[in-house]
């Protein structure tokens, strides 16, 4: 018994002895992150490229105003500045005039050469990357000087200017080489960014250092040292923000708002996001979602702005189509729902839905009014909303039944068709295509159309804004194509899903980004502010 | 029987036999947890579809890529003519060795495990002797109590109580982790190895006390104990050298058995800790659906559980000769 006592004695002991506790400093930053990076290999990952970021630059990256801005580029083509040129046979040339001086971390100039290795390399049947999306479309590239890249598209691609927004892969390193393979770049990637991988220790973190003397100058950046804690438990993450032991963490839940934003020398910082939650009305699997009245009732039984006051606590705003207000393709100038559950009842009844046996529930040629609602399980806020909504439709005769799923079965059931209905947000990308995810054509396993929605007059505009390069005439047939879902109501959007990311209040130069390219994206210039 | 007075059974014939019975046990493990990971919906590309980027030519490229298009039984084959010359396969998650991920993992999980069974043994047995010893006593039914409840909690509720408390509230040990990214040294090893190794003890504990507090109890009434009573010889020597002993061959069967349980414990134990071992990985892997590794996971504990029951066998038969 008395060893016992002594054994437990000594770990207290040594549990009260002095631990790792400190603020953010210039030379110390931690991020305590959800999960380990499959691959440090930006175009083979599939998990967000925080970490990668600071390492490997991208020809251009995305700003916190979703802008396309230069980074290891001189400028963005453009047809107005001549890097863009629609050739005659249907195809498109995009001139990329790369920043002279730039050098990989090993000092190896960084030249055109790299981005033509790069195409052939993600073309090659030798590699399996992550995507391959405008890759594909490209039939070769020209390199008439080190700081020229002539990439030739088969046929007119819009999202262009993003084409190189992982960057590029070192020639001179990977060349003739099996890249899945090489786990010696896949694990501490070759890269012209501020920062460099010190060490990854698995399972535990990534740390990266400065690297001396970076392209944009010497003193930067500012902070020597970055340390990416994986820890995937929610809960945990947030302990340790409030412990103080982690100073950084992207996309805080919004039901951890409350124990994290009166935490001292803590900043909270919201920002709409490029995501939107809202219910997909699978209209092959419920022949009642095939009638407009009944899509347009489903959105007006809901209070939309009850759902993100009382459970989101007002922390994101109502929202009305797929494109986000962050984007340059964004407009408010479509139909709205607002609640009106007698519209709702109108509408149903106006849709040959009526209560007949008077159980409270419609129903029209002997079949009952109902579908299955699926959510993610184990996501508080997802799992409340789908409740408020299951009440909400109740109200106006429609039985909703909810099931909760774990996020790997869900993507498989979706992607398959296999449900009526679904709670849930789509990542928007950086350019704002909609064709994935509204043209006819692309149901699964084609796309995400996952509404089943046939129409053609959409799809037609959809497709023409993917063969428009100038911004203005795109934007013009993208608000068009978003009043178009607006009046099919092929969906019922919800709420924008708003980023919180929790920084340390003394850190300057943090702006957040809504896009894939995360909240590193302009690490360089985040400094700790001394007193 | 030997001059000694024990037997000595051959232990190598019974080890071989055992083991020659295993085979098709694990063979029958193996396609069931293969069946099953299968029969789960979604899979390895699931993560794929939440990215726009990924075009659906890309999923059908990376399924082919993966022998994702093969059908159950031929992908099932390979895998098990692979496994059994040792070629464990490579991650569907990052393509590194399935092998190589676990032996990075492993020493984690030993160290938190065998931590976790120390501390369960050296709280378990004087609680369990001393509840025996004053059967029916404020101990006893203290301890009791506390037993009910460390066999009650919840693993990941009472690992967040301690991280609210000791680490959040009174800031005297780390929240997570193994260690602290800098100035690592014994200390800050054993302070990371506190939390965790109390919450993954404390079931354990708990069930070991009470069992031991029944089998000396047991022991304690026998007229053995009494004849040594009446002829003077000490309490203590009593206790240790006569009662534990005859109570410690079972306790010892459950402790090795529960052994294996100590590791599935440590699953939700490493999750709450972001504790580095096989558990987290497990609990990735399960999440992207990563085949290689989660039939590698489950194999060996699959073979973890059947050898330690053995050595659990062989244990007993050789402190209790009444089981020969």
């Amino acid at each position: 018994m008395r060893f016992a006592g002594g054994l437990l004695g000594a770990l207290m002991l040594a549990a009260c002895a002095a631990g790792e506790r400190s603020g953010a400093s210039n030379d110390l930053l931690i991020v305590g992150y959800d999960r380990e990076p499959d691959t440090m290999n930006r175009f083979s990952t599939h998990i967000l490229e925080d970490i990668q970021t600071c390492v490997v630059e991208g020809l251009t990256i995305t700003d916190e105003h979703m802008n396309v801005v230069p980074l290891l580029a001189s400028e963005v083509p453009t047809l107005e500045n001549g890097g863009v040129r629609l050739r005659p046979d249907g195809g498109m040339d995009v001139t990329w005039r790369l920043r002279p001086g730039i050098k990989w971390h090993d000092g190896v100039p960084f030249t055109s050469a790299d981005v033509k290795f790069t195409v052939e390399a993600i073309n090659s049947p030798d590699y399996n990357p992550e995507s391959t999306d405008g890759f594909d479309r490209i039939e070769g590239v020209d390199t008439p000087d080190s700081l020229t890249a002539i990439v030739r598209y088969r046929e007119v691609y819009a999202p262009y200017a993003l084409q190189f927004v992982r960057g590029a892969l070192p020639r001179h390193l990977l060349e003739g080489r099996d890249i899945d393979g090489a786990q010696d770049y896949n694990r501490n990637p070759l890269g012209t960014g501020p920062y460099r991988v010190a060490e990854w220790k698995t399972g535990e973190y990534v740390l990266l250092e400065r690297v001396p003397g970076y392209w944009r100058g010497d003193s930067l950046p500012a902070i020597r040292r970055i340390l990416f804690r994986f820890i995937a438990n929610t809960t945990t993450r947030i302990n340790q923000l409030r412990g103080g032991e982690i100073h950084v963490t992207a996309l805080v839940p919004w039901d951890k708002y409350r124990e994290v934003r009166d935490v001292p020398g803590l900043t909270i910082h919201r920002m709409v996001g490029n995501s939107y939650e809202h219910v997909t009305l699978n209209e092959r699997a419920v022949e009642a979602f095939r009638d407009v009245r009944v899509r347009r009732a489903l959105t007006h039984a809901i209070d939309r702005e009850l759902i993100v006051r009382t459970i989101l606590d007002s922390l994101a705003p109502v929202i009305n189509g797929p494109i986000q207000p962050v984007s340059w393709a964004f407009t408010d100038s479509v139909a709205r729902y607002d609640y009106d559950p007698a519209k709702a009842r109108a509408l149903l009844e106006s849709a040959g839905w009526r209560d007949a046996d008077g159980d409270g529930i419609r129903e029209r040629n002997g079949h009952r009014l109902a579908f299955t609602l699926i959510t993610q399980a184990g996501f508080a806020v997802r799992e409340n909303v789908s409740q408020a909504l299951q009440r909400m439709w109740r109200e106006v005769g429609v039985d909703a039944q909810v099931r909760l799923v774990d996020g790997t079965s869900i993507s498989g059931l979706w992607f398959e068709g296999k449900f009526d209905a679904m709670l849930h947000w789509w990542h928007m990308p950086a350019d704002p295509e909609l064709t994935l995810f509204f043209a006819s054509d692309r149901t699964p396993p084609r796309g995400r159309n996952i509404n089943y929605v046939n129409d053609d007059s959409l799809t037609r505009l959809l497709y023409a804004s993917d063969r428009t390069v100038d911004q203005g005439s795109r934007r013009t047939l993208l608000v068009a194509a978003q009043r178009r879902i607006a009046d099919l109501a092929v969906e019922i959007p919800l709420y924008n899903v708003t980023r919180l990311d929790a920084v340390p209040a003394n850190l300057v130069g943090f702006t957040g980004n809504p896009t894939n390219a995360g909240i590193f994206w302009n690490v360089h210039q985040w400094k700790m502010r001394t007193r | 029987m030997s001059a000694t007075g024990t037997y000595n059974l051959p232990v190598l014939p019974t080890v071989l036999r055992r083991a020659a019975q295993s085979v098709p046990l694990v063979l029958l493990v193996s396609v069931l947890v293969f069946a099953l990971l299968h029969a789960a919906p979604g899979g390895p590309l699931s993560i794929y579809l939440e990215n726009p980027g990924v075009r659906p030519e890309d999923i059908e490229r990376l399924r082919r890529s993966l022998g994702l298009d093969q059908s159950l039984a031929t992908q099932y084959v390979r895998w098990l003519a692979a496994f059994v010359r040792g070629d464990w396969g490579f991650s569907l998650s990052d393509g590194r060795p399935v092998a190589q991920r676990m032996l990075e993992r492993a020493p984690a999980t030993l160290e938190l495990v065998a931590t976790s069974l120390v501390v369960a043994l050296v709280a378990a047995v004087p609680l369990g002797i001393r509840a025996a010893v004053r059967r029916g006593g404020w101990f006893d039914r203290v301890t009791g109590v506390l037993a009910l409840a460390g066999v009650s909690l919840p693993v990941f509720w009472f690992g967040l109580v301690l991280q609210l408390t000791l680490a959040i509230g009174l800031g005297v040990l780390p929240s997570s982790g193994r260690s602290s990214a800098f100035d690592v040294d014994v200390v800050d090893r054993i302070r990371h190895l506190v939390l965790p190794a109390i919450v993954l003890a404390a079931v354990h504990a708990a069930a070991w006390s009470r069992y031991l507090r029944s089998s000396m109890i047991g022991i304690l009434s026998q007229r053995f104990i009494l004849a040594g009573e009446a002829r003077g010889i000490p309490r203590r020597i009593l206790l240790v050298r006569h009662a534990l002993r005859n109570a410690a061959g079972p306790l010892l069967t459950v402790v090795l058995m529960d052994a294996a349980l100590l590791v599935s414990g440590a699953v939700v134990t490493e999750s709450v800790f972001a504790w580095p071992g096989l558990g987290g990985l497990f609990t990735e892997a399960l999440a992207r659906r990563d085949y290689p590794v989660l039939m590698a996971f489950l194999m060996v504990t699959s073979v973890a559980v059947i050898v330690l029951n053995l050595v659990a066998d062989l244990a007993h038969r050789r402190l209790d000769p009444r089981t020969q």
